[in-house]
C-alpha cells in the first residue's frame, strides 16, 4: 500500500470515523504489516496524549464583555430604528400648510390600518416570534446573572438594570436579586436592586423575601425605600418586621421616625 | 423550546436579529477559547481573540451564506483572527525553537527524576508549540470531536484527503520534536 493512503487510513483509524468492520480491516492490515504497526503505535499514543493536555476554563470577563459588546450593538440597531422613524416624520417638516400635514398623516394612517387588517399573519410566524422573545430572554436573563457576580458596582448596576427589562424573571434571576439586596456592598446597587424586585410584587414569595430583607438592611436609605414600598403595598406581614427593625440600638432617628408613621398607616 | 441549527441562528444574526449571536457564544466559545489556548497557551490573550471572533462575524455576517457548515465559517474567522493578531503586533508566529525549550527544561527539577505522565503531557505541551503554527492548527482541529476531515479540508481551503495527509504528518512531526526533547 501506498504510505499516503496509509496515513489517510490511520488518520480515518484515530479520528474514529471508520465503521465496525473497516476498524477490523485496519487491525488486519496492521498484523500484516510490521513496519506500519509501529508507526501506528507510536502515533496512536501521541495521539492520545494529545487529549490529556489540558486547557483551562474562560473566565467570566470573557462572558461580560463579550454580553456587553453585544449590548452595545443591540442599543446601535435600536438607535438606527428610531432614526428611521425621525427621517420619515421629518418629509413631513417642510410642509408649510398644517392641513396638508394632518391629511398625509390621515392617509398614511389609513393605509397602514388597512393592510394590517388585510394581512392575516399565519401562526407558525407568531409562533417563531414567541421562540424568538423567548431566547431574548434567555440571553438577557444569563446576562444579569453574570453582571451581578462581578466585582465592580457599576456592572452590578448594569446587571440590576437589564433585570427591570425582563418582563418575567424566572427563580434565579429573582434569588441573584435578593442576593444582591440583601448583601452588596454598594447602597445605589441595592437600591436598585429593590426596585427590579418591587415589578413582582405580585408573587407571594417577592413579598415574603421583602418582608425578610427590612431587617437585614443597615443603610437608612435602603430602609426608608423599603417601609415605602410596604405602605404602597400595604403589606400587613412587614409591620413585625419593622418592629423589629426599631429595636435597633443603632437605629438612624428618621428611619426611625419613618418605620412608626409606616407602621401606622398600614394598620 | 424549539432548538434552533447553527446555521438558521447565524442567518437570523444575518437578517439584523444580533441578539440570537448570544446563543451562538455560548454555543461554541469553549471550543474557540480552547483552539486558541491551544495555538499559543495564553489564556488572556484567548479570550480577547474569542471575543474578536464574535465582533468579526457580526462585521462580516453579510458573507455567511448558509451554505456549508456553521463551524468550517466560524473557525474560518478564528483562524483569520489569530493571523490577524500575530500580524498586527509583528509577533514571529513561529514559536521558540528546541534549543531555547532545552534550557527551560533543564532547570526543571523533575526531569532527572525520571519522566512520569505528568511530566511527558509537559514536554508534549512544549513539544506543541515548537511546532510550526500550520501543523499545531491542524491538530488542534482535528481533536476537537466534532470537527470532521471534510470539515477542517473546509476551513484550510483543501480537500478531506489532503486534511488527513497533512494531520498525520503533523502528529509525526510532534511525536518528532517530542522525542528530540525527552532525550535532551
Amino acid at each position: 500500500m501506498e504510505q499516503e493512503k496509509f496515513e489517510i487510513w490511520m488518520m480515518e483509524y484515530l479520528s474514529g470515523e471508520l465503521d465496525e468492520s473497516r476498524q477490523l480491516e485496519f487491525k488486519k492490515y496492521l498484523q500484516e504489516h510490521p513496519g506500519h504497526q509501529k508507526e501506528f503505535e507510536v502515533l496512536s499514543n501521541t495521539w492520545s496524549e494529545i487529549d490529556e493536555m489540558e486547557i483551562p476554563e474562560p473566565s467570566e470577563e470573557m462572558d461580560t464583555s463579550f454580553f456587553s459588546m453585544l449590548n452595545s450593538e443591540l442599543e446601535k440597531n435600536e438607535r438606527k430604528g428610531s432614526s428611521w422613524i425621525q427621517n420619515l416624520l421629518s418629509i413631513f417638516g417642510p410642509i408649510q400648510k398644517p392641513q396638508l400635514a394632518f391629511g398625509m398623516l390621515l392617509l398614511s394612517i389609513g393605509l397602514g390600518l388597512g393592510y394590517f387588517l388585510n394581512s392575516n399573519p399565519s401562526e407558525g410566524t407568531s409562533g417563531e416570534i414567541v421562540v424568538s422573545n423567548n431566547e431574548t430572554e434567555e440571553i438577557r436573563g444569563q446576562l444579569v446573572l453574570t453582571l451581578l457576580d462581578q466585582p465592580s458596582a457599576n456592572k452590578r448596576l448594569q446587571g440590576v438594570s437589564e433585570a427591570t427589562k425582563l418582563n418575567d424573571a424566572n427563580e434565579r434571576i429573582i434569588e441573584a436579586l435578593f442576593t444582591t439586596l440583601n448583601n452588596d456592598a454598594n447602597i445605589n446597587v441595592r437600591l436598585v436592586a429593590l426596585e427590579s424586585l418591587a415589578k413582582y410584587v405580585e408573587t407571594p414569595e417577592v413579598r415574603m423575601g421583602l418582608v425578610k430583607s427590612i431587617a437585614l438592611q443597615d443603610s437608612p436609605l435602603v430602609q426608608i425605600a423599603l417601609a415605602d414600598l410596604m405602605v404602597a403595598l400595604q403589606e400587613k406581614t412587614s409591620v413585625e418586621s419593622m418592629k423589629e427593625l426599631l429595636k435597633k440600638p443603632d437605629i438612624n432617628n428618621t428611619v426611625k421616625q419613618k418605620l412608626e408613621e409606616s407602621i401606622n398607616h398600614i394598620i | 423550546m424549539q432548538e434552533l441549527t447553527n446555521n438558521a441562528l447565524m442567518l437570523k444574526v444575518k437578517s439584523g436579529d444580533v441578539d440570537k449571536l448570544g446563543l451562538l457564544y455560548e454555543r461554541h466559545k469553549k471550543r474557540l477559547f480552547g483552539f486558541f489556548y491551544n495555538m499559543n497557551s495564553n489564556a488572556s490573550l484567548s479570550e480577547d481573540l474569542v471575543q474578536n471572533v464574535f465582533v468579526r462575524m457580526l462585521k462580516y455576517k453579510h458573507t455567511f451564506t448558509g451554505e456549508g457548515s456553521f463551524s468550517a465559517w466560524m473557525f474560518r474567522t478564528a483562524r483569520n483572527v489569530n493571523y490577524d493578531y500575530y500580524r498586527k503586533n509583528k509577533i514571529a508566529f513561529n514559536q521558540s525553537e528546541v534549543s531555547t525549550v532545552e534550557y527551560k527544561l533543564e532547570d526543571g527539577d523533575d526531569l532527572e527524576k525520571g519522566m512520569n505522565k505528568k511530566d511527558e503531557i509537559s514536554v508534549l505541551n512544549r513539544a506543541m508549540q515548537i511546532l510550526p503554527p500550520e501543523k499545531r492548527e491542524i491538530l488542534v482541529l482535528s481533536k476537537f470531536k466534532e470537527m470532521k476531515f471534510s470539515e477542517i479540508g473546509a476551513i484550510l481551503g483543501c480537500s478531506e484527503g489532503a486534511a488527513k495527509v497533512k494531520a498525520h504528518r503533523a502528529l509525526k512531526d510532534l511525536r518528532t520534536i517530542f522525542l528530540q526533547l525527552e532525550t535532551r
